[in-house]
């Protein structure tokens, strides 16, 4: 089953690189739109550090590492989620979305991993750089362990991101015309750019147990800076686990309600 | 006579986008929340930064007070066109438009103004329980509360010709959407959003001084708060008035190239 749908998927990739390939030019402008946002988001962080010292107790370079792991995590939601999980909700509203419930896989499935926006790739390269060269300007001693650890935290942090999408999108199933989902997503995550630790305590609250950002963004950045890693790093996976569970669950109670548009 | 008629049409074009955008009042709503959320980072951050000092004559009241006409001001600027015009090119949907005995960038504006009209309802109440919130002392200046609609009827406008210009690469290319990003994010950080411009270092600061970004966002405010006097005040103006000429030129421009090219496409 799980290699079956690995192939499915990996068709769909294909198809998406192929239909990438077709628009060379594009690509080009849009490495120059990732360069270009990267600048701006990195002068952002300089004006700031330009008149202090540390910001929410971080230094500029854990900051630059946190805002590689924010443009990393952007690149890689807006190339491997957003663009399956918003074509559900265009479908819903049209009603075409009675093909995917014909199909002989998992909806869940078709609904996440059908579409790639390929070109988002420089994003993702991009953020790593950022990541990669702040950190060697820190001089963190990298142990076995830490890498391990980094990397599980930002799978945490990317399976809580594909858990509120995909309860943004279920809504989709009461609201047809819930409104843009990349919209709504983006305006939380924004916050995500700066360690939680700046923001006054309800909003740290918020965009830790509510939205919570903080696994995606601050908590893979305390652990690879080699910041005092709070406690938010042992509940990282379980947050990690129930919120996938819920969404999933979610989904498959909107799905239900699900009444296609002709009725 | 003719310039009569033009009014007469666009105002009922805005009746009818203002009775339309009222029905999807809660998704507009959605979308309006950006420009209350991004702000309110920076306040936050500013706050943190600031302290008990100042920054550039920015002390913590200052930095609150600023965010908040922001908040108003980023609202009342927005341009639009990229997710309203560029979608009617890119499709065709432009075409019985054209055949209306009105240029069609007057439905954008009606369109435009709709959208921040139908937003007020919610906006201006956040906006009010913020500041009574926040409460910062504010010290009136009444020759930049005078000159603050001028200098805000400007910005819009820049901001509407520049949004509509890149509406208008749709006609070239199908991804205007990236130039917007990148336009978005100078705006960003040179049009005083990251920071007040007077906060910005040496090279950013003149950047900004000359760049069309603060013209259509965070001039006003400096206006509006009194932070811009004297021969630096006359100076901003001037600069704001020559965005909005060079704005407009450079939408007759477009628009001309722009429709010949259309037809020629055969959408």
């Amino acid at each position: 089953m799980i290699g079956r749908l690995a192939r499915i998927a990996g068709a769909y990739f294909r198809s998406a690189l192929q239909e990438e390939f077709a628009y060379r030019g594009d690509l080009f402008g849009n490495v120059i739109r990732s360069v270009l946002n990267l600048g701006t988001a990195i002068g952002g962080v300089a004006v700031i550090f330009s008149h202090t010292e540390t910001l929410g107790g971080w230094t500029l370079g854990q900051t630059l590492s946190l805002l590689g792991i924010f443009v990393f995590v952007n690149g890689f939601v807006a190339m491997f989620m957003s663009p399956s999980l918003n074509r559900v909700v265009e479908e819903v509203r049209e009603g075409t979305f009675d093909c995917v419930l014909m199909k002989p896989v998992p909806a869940l499935f078709l609904a996440s991993a059908r579409r790639f926006a390929v070109w988002h790739v420089s994003d993702i390269v991009l953020g790593a750089i950022v990541l990669g060269v702040a950190l060697a300007g820190l001089d963190v001693r990298a142990s076995g362990w830490g890498v391990l650890l980094f990397v599980a935290l930002l799978a945490c942090g990317v399976a809580i991101v594909y858990a509120i999408w995909l309860a943004l999108t279920t809504l989709v199933f009461w609201f047809v015309r819930v409104a843009n989902v990349t919209m709504i997503f983006n305006l939380f995550f924004q916050t995500g750019r700066y360690p939680i630790e700046v923001y006054p305590f309800w909003l740290r609250q918020l965009l830790t147990f509510v939205f919570p950002v903080a696994f995606v963004t601050t908590v893979p950045a305390q652990a690879v800076t080699g910041r005092d890693p709070s406690w938010l790093v042992w509940i990282a996976p379980v947050i990690a686990v129930v919120a996938v569970l819920a969404a999933t669950r979610f989904w498959r109670f909107g799905l239900s309600r699900y009444t296609s548009a002709s009725s | 006579m003719i310039r009569s008629r033009t009014l007469a049409g666009f105002a009922s074009l805005l009746r009818a986008e203002l009775a339309d955008l009222f029905q999807y009042r809660i998704e507009m709503f959605l979308y309006g929340l950006w420009q209350v959320v991004n702000p309110i980072i920076y306040l936050v951050i500013w706050s943190t930064v600031v302290g008990s000092g100042d920054i550039a004559g920015y002390d913590r009241d200052d930095f609150v007070l600023y965010y908040l006409v922001f908040m108003a001001v980023s609202h009342l600027t927005l341009a639009i066109e990229v997710y309203t015009m560029a979608p009617s090119i890119q499709t065709g949907r432009l075409s019985p438009h054209l055949l209306r005995p009105l240029h069609p960038f007057w439905r954008a504006g009606a369109l435009n103004i709709a959208y921040k009209a139908v937003n007020l309802m919610f906006l201006v109440p956040i906006w009010v329980g913020l500041a009574l919130i926040l409460r910062p002392a504010f010290e009136p200046d009444w020759l930049g509360i005078a000159l603050f609609l001028p200098s805000m009827v400007m910005a819009a406008s820049i901001s509407f010709l520049i949004g509509s210009c890149f509406a208008m690469f749709a006609f070239w290319t199908t991804r205007s959407m990236s130039f917007w990003d990148i336009w978005m994010s100078l705006t960003l950080l040179l049009g005083g959003q990251v920071a007040p411009v007077a906060v910005l270092p040496g090279v950013l600061q003149q950047a900004a001084v000359v760049l069309p970004m603060r013209y259509t966002v965070g001039f006003p405010i400096e206006v509006a708060l009194g932070r811009v006097q004297g021969a630096e005040l006359a100076a901003g103006l001037a600069i704001q008035a020559g965005w909005t000429v060079a704005a407009a030129a450079a939408f007759v421009v477009l628009w001309r190239a722009g429709v010949k090219r259309y037809g020629a496409v055969g959408a």
